[in-house]
Order: C-alpha cells, then structure tokens, then sequence
C-alpha cells in the first residue's frame, strides 16, 4: 500500500497506527496495527512477538504478561529491542489491573489472560486501550477482537532423519477481521527465516495434506487471495 | 609554569577550599553484622560519639577528633568501643586515619591481633603507599594500573596530578585524591538548601514495612532527581522515621551519589529492621507515621554517564506503569531481559527486576561452543517438561555414554500428552557444563524434534530422562 507520495507507509511509530516487520505489512490492513485494538492470536508462538517486533524496533515499549515460557532470545532476534521491554511473567488473580496498568506505559502488550474476562470488563480494557492508543496482543480468546491471525500450516525445513538442524520455518497465515478490515487475507511467510527474521514466501510447490477443510469451506475465496 | 596555572583559575579546588585536609576519621567495622547487629553497632557507637554516619551495613564512621580528646586518645577511644562491643556480644575492628578511605582501610582485616588500628596523624600517605591497587573500588582501574605496572597506591600518588587526570578522567582523579590521603571530592562549598529534604506522610499510621519501603523508592528518585537538578550529589543520606507513638529514628547512611532508588529503598528496609528487632513490620510503635529523606554533605556531581550501550532511558509513563504492577504483585513481578552469556536457552537470557541494574550473569558477545544454532526458540520452558520418547518399536530411545542413540526416535510424548509422529530429527549434541561444580553441573545429550503437527522441540536427554527444554512454533 503506497501513501500519495509515494513512500510506504509504515516507517515511523504513526499517530494512528505502529509499524510491523516490513515481512508483515502485506497480511495487514493498512500494513500497519492500528492503535486501540486487540489483535489475537490462537496460541502464543513466534507470530505474537513478530507482530510487536516492528513497534518494538521502532522505539515502542513492548509488555509481555502472563507467558512464563517466552522465548525472550527469539524475541530479540526477530528485532524486539529488550531495552524496551517490561515482563511480567506471573500475572495472578488480579490480572485485568496488571495489564491495564501495563497498556497505560506499553504501546504494545502481549498477553495470555489466565481466563476469559466477562464483558464488561473487557469492555472498559478496550476503552482504557483506546484512551492510552496502544495494541493489545491477546494469545489466546479474545470475543470481538478487531484482527486475528492464526498460523494455519507449519513447514520446518533443514532436519532429516538423524542430520541436519533446524533452519527455517515456512508458514501459512490467515488473518481475518472485523469492520473494514473484514477481508480475509492469507499468506506464505519465513516464520523465522535462516537468520531469525520475518519475509515473505513462496508457498510449497507440492500441497500439504494436513490443510483444515473446514477453513476452505467456511471461505471460497481464500484461493485468489492466496495468490498474493 | 604549573605554579602559574593553578593560581590562574580561581574556582580550582585545593587544599585551601578545604578539599584536601582530611579529618581524623575512626571507622568501627563488623563485617559479618546483619541489619539488626548493625543497627545495635550503631546505637552502641552513638554513645560516644552523637553524629555517626553508617557506611554501609555493619560499618559506621565518624569524626574522632573530639571524641578521642574527651576519652583520652584514639587508642583509649576505640578499645572502650571493641570492649563494649564484645560486651553486647558483638565483633568488630576499629581504625583511625586521616580521612574516611584510610580508616576504612585500617578497620579492614589485618594480621595483627590488636582490633584497633590507629594511623598517626600526617602519617596517612605513608600507610596508603603500602596498600595494593587493588583496594581501589573501581575494579577497572585497579586492573588497569596493574596492568601499567603500578602496584600500590603509594606508585599511583606518585604520578603527576595532570597526567592522571588527563589519561584517566573524572574517576581516576577522584581514585588519586584517595591514594594522596585527600577527599574523594571537593566538598559543595554552598549549604544545602532546605528545599532538597523529601518526606512521605502516612495517615493513619502504616503497620507494614513493606508500604513505607515502596514508598522510600518513590521518595529517593523525588530526592535524586532535585540533587540533579542543581547539578549536585550528596555523600550521605539521612533517613528519619517518625512512629505513631513518638518516637524516631534517624541514621545516616553513605550515598556518594552512586545509590539508586531501590538502594536507598534497601538502606531504609535495613533501618525499620533495625529499630524495631523482631518485628520486622512498624506495628511496633503504633505505626509508621513520617519516612522524611535528608541529603547531607553536598558536592558538585562528577555526573554518572548513561551507559553508552545497554540500558536505555525509562521514560516517565513506562516507569510508572512499571511501579503499579510492582505494587499490586511485588518487586520481582516486572523483570527486564538482559542478554547473557551461556549455552542452554535458559543461560543466555538474565532476568532482572525493574528498578534493579541490570547485568548480566555471563558475559555475553564471548564465544560459547556447544550453543545451537540457527533460530532461537519461540517457547522456552522455565522448567523443562518431562516427555517420552520411542522408536518404531515402541521401546523408549536411549543414549549411551559415547553418544550413540538406541534407536532413531518415532514418537514423542510431551508431558504426559498423547503421542505426536516424529518427522525429522537431529542429534545427540553432548553439552558437558561446570563439571568443576556438582551444584551446577550439566551433563545432556540434546536433540531437535519436528513433529507431524508441524511444530518443533528442542529435547534433550538427561540422567536417562527425556525432557523437552523449548519449542519452536
């Protein structure tokens, strides 16, 4: 997506929106997350860290609450700039205050709630989360989030049977939305690539079996998209 | 030439603007006091002296010159106190010297039998000179004068003023004015206005401790960042506490404008301690009513440079943010990373707690063999998961002592979970750490994993045991 001048968007921490991984840009709207939203993820993994990455890289303060096992390394290789970077490993039983209090200071958190919040409750976090203009990172349900993106398939590649090491993981990524950013838009991504970075890929010559059929029914157009 | 020099700036501090003559100083040390012994020490020690400053836990100093007349010398003076001490049950050494860096040094553990040391007066220069480098605080410059062939204090003072202060900055000028027997610095000519003393009031009085020291880091960054704001550091912090049924305490802690926040926060959890033993919280005394926070001795701050590489600045609103969540679940509930040397995933990242300095454990940006390569993992296990491993045959996958793999793995099963089809494997990596220290030690073959569901581990094999220490996905 260009600007009318001619540059790409997404550079610098916008006053609507922060900037992703430039490997990103092209499965979000915008190419951008825009400030104020929750954005959900299934599981947390290597795309809720690669979706802050670009924010975090640009000078944003990232919080990361309630994932004990994050992989802080992983985060660092993808560009997440640890400097900036608050965690709260244990979040306990008043956790809405906690991550309230982290959006407050953080443009982007990264949580995995312990349980789901009633609604009002989640209510009066998407309200403070508009009020402060941060994203909220939910690894986990998140009813009404305003982006999900959700790893559909997963292809390591560099290990054989007994040789080898890791090297690469080529990934397909779904994302849906609600509002404007309703289309669904899917894509092939290095999630990490050999250097531990975030690019685009080609998709796999041959098809890979485990493709959820549901998925495909629920969206007939899922093919075209998956062109670009 | 030089003469003419320093007669040609007028702010210069010298002997003159009372930089240079040191006072009779005695320190009484107990190396191995806690809070409660060092707050004793200090109430012991008041008796002879009203004005004693605490250095750092279990050693206080103060000025000896009218306290040794009344008593009838520094000898006199400080066997009564290491009498009176070891009446109450207490050790400790005493030393007397010109200035508070060679008192400190006198106090320190000698061969001699005799607890008290006294240096005679004018005689300080000639007892540093004997002293190793090494007794310097700042680690890097003893190392690096060692490494330049100076090996006492007495080869350092004997360098031109000049050349130490060009080759060696701000903080080798203040090492050499240690090594002459001067202050460290200078002292603030200006009297300290009233202005820079903060307080925090608690109605109704507050029982815990643990409030009163939260609010203690609150109050030291206030104080800290009003001492920066003239451009000055303090030497000592007076910390007084006001209890519910009047009564007070008020020491004197050693600040040399190297304290943090949360280093005061520590001095002044040491001093509620202290008063009220046993009871760690201030319920004591019907609670704590007033923690008031006094800078004593200015000086003009040599300035603490921000790290060039590493930490970066806080800004306001993340600290802030930062400081609720301590509240609501304690100071080790927000950690930052900090790249760290080590092997093992778990090695090469350090968390430590905010508000704390962060540093790293191992040094990192050295080479460590036996690190796997390629990306790191997205998931990293605190504690490694137990899991199971097996070969086409069912039988659990085994490594022996030379590294050689019983079977090629089919099946992994994390946790007790159900069994996930083995597509791709690679391994063993031996890692043998620390074996120089049974606590610490690490003996493990690792592997990497891909399962059919598309996600990949990192397991390993220790004492015989599967566990699954990451996960990439």
């Amino acid at each position: 997506m260009m600007r009318p001048g001619g540059t790409p968007t997404a550079v610098m921490s916008g006053e609507h929106s922060l900037p992703v991984l430039p490997g990103l840009r092209e499965l979000l709207p915008g190419g951008e997350l825009a400030r104020g939203t929750v954005v959900t993820v299934p599981d947390f993994g290597l795309l809720p860290l690669a979706l802050a990455a670009g924010a975090s890289a640009a000078g944003a303060w990232c919080g990361l609450a309630g994932v004990e096992e994050a992989g802080v390394l992983a985060a660092a290789d993808l560009g997440l700039c640890h400097d900036r970077t608050l965690l709260c490993p244990q979040l306990g039983s008043r956790w809405p205050q906690v991550v309230s209090s982290l959006a407050d200071g953080c443009e982007i958190v990264i949580v995995r709630p312990p349980a789901m919040l009633p609604a009002q409750l989640r209510h009066r976090m998407e309200a403070a989360l508009r009020r402060a203009g941060g994203v909220l990172l939910v690894a986990g349900e998140w009813p009404g989030a305003h982006l999900e993106l959700r790893v559909t398939r997963r292809e390591w590649s560099g290990l054989g049977a007994g040789h080898g090491r890791l090297r690469a993981c080529r990934a397909q990524v779904l994302v849906s939305g609600r509002g404007a950013a309703g289309r669904i838009r899917d894509g092939w991504l290095w999630l990490p690539a050999e250097d531990g970075s975030i690019s685009p890929a080609e998709p796999p010559l041959q098809t890979v079996r485990d493709l959820p059929q549901r998925e495909l029914s629920a969206h007939p157009h899922l093919h075209v998209a998956g062109a670009g | 030439m030089s003469r003419a020099t320093a007669s040609g700036r007028p702010g210069a501090p010298g002997k003159a603007r009372g930089g240079g003559e040191a006072q009779r100083v005695m320190v009484v040390s107990s190396p191995d006091a806690g809070a409660e012994e060092s707050g004793q020490l200090a109430a012991l020690v008041t008796g002879y002296c009203p004005t004693v400053e605490s250095v750092r836990l279990g050693v206080c100093a103060f000025a000896a010159r009218g306290p040794a007349r009344y008593f009838g010398g520094e000898e006199a003076l400080g066997s009564r106190i290491v009498e009176a001490a070891a009446a109450a049950g207490l050790g400790c050494r005493v030393g007397v010297a010109d200035g508070l860096f060679a008192a400190l040094l006198a106090a320190g553990p000698a061969d001699g039998a005799d607890p008290v040391t006294v240096v005679p007066a004018g005689g300080t220069p000639r007892f540093l000179a004997h002293q190793p480098v090494s007794v310097l605080e700042d680690t890097d410059l003893a190392g690096l004068l060692r490494r330049l062939g100076i090996r006492t204090l007495g080869d350092f003072a004997a360098l031109p003023a000049d050349a130490v202060a060009s080759r060696f900055g701000e903080a080798g000028e203040a090492a050499y004015r240690l090594a002459r027997g001067e202050q460290p610095r200078p002292l603030a000519v200006s009297a300290p206005p009233d202005d820079l003393a903060v307080s925090a009031g608690f109605d109704p009085p507050q029982p815990l401790a643990e409030p009163v020291v939260f609010a203690a880091k609150a109050l030291a960054e206030q104080l800290h960042a009003g001492l920066a704001a003239r451009g000055v550091s303090c030497v000592r912090i007076d910390v007084q506490v006001s209890w519910a049924d009047g009564h007070h305490s008020s020491r004197l802690w050693r600040h040399d404008g190297l304290l943090t926040a949360v280093q005061v926060a520590d001095r002044v959890r040491w001093q509620l301690d202290a008063a009220t033993p046993g009871d760690a919280d201030g319920a004591a005394g019907g609670g704590i009513t007033l923690l008031r926070l006094v800078p004593d001795q200015l000086v003009r701050a040599a300035g603490q440079q921000l790290a060039l590489w590493g930490e970066a600045v806080v800004p306001g609103k993340v600290a802030r943010a930062a400081m609720r969540v301590q509240a609501l679940l304690g100071q080790d509930a927000v950690l930052r990373p900090v790249r760290s040397g080590g092997r093992s995933m778990c090695d090469q990242i350090h968390l430590s707690p905010f508000g704390a300095d962060p540093e790293p454990r191992l040094p990192a940006g050295r080479p460590w063999p036996g690190r796997i390569p390629g990306p790191a993992p997205a998931v990293v296990y605190p504690e490694p998961r137990p899991a199971r491993v097996t070969d086409l045959a069912g039988e659990p996958v085994t490594v022996s002592g030379r590294c050689t793999v019983s079977g090629a793995p089919a099946e992994l099963a994390v946790d007790g979970g159900p069994p996930l089809a083995v597509t791709g494997w690679a391994g063993p990596w031996p890692l043998a750490e620390r074996w120089w220290d049974p606590s610490a030690a690490v003996r493990e073959a690792r592997f990497q994993l891909v399962t059919a569901d598309g996600r990949a581990w990192l397991a390993a094999v220790r004492d015989g045991a599967w566990q699954v220490e990451a996960g990439y996905c």
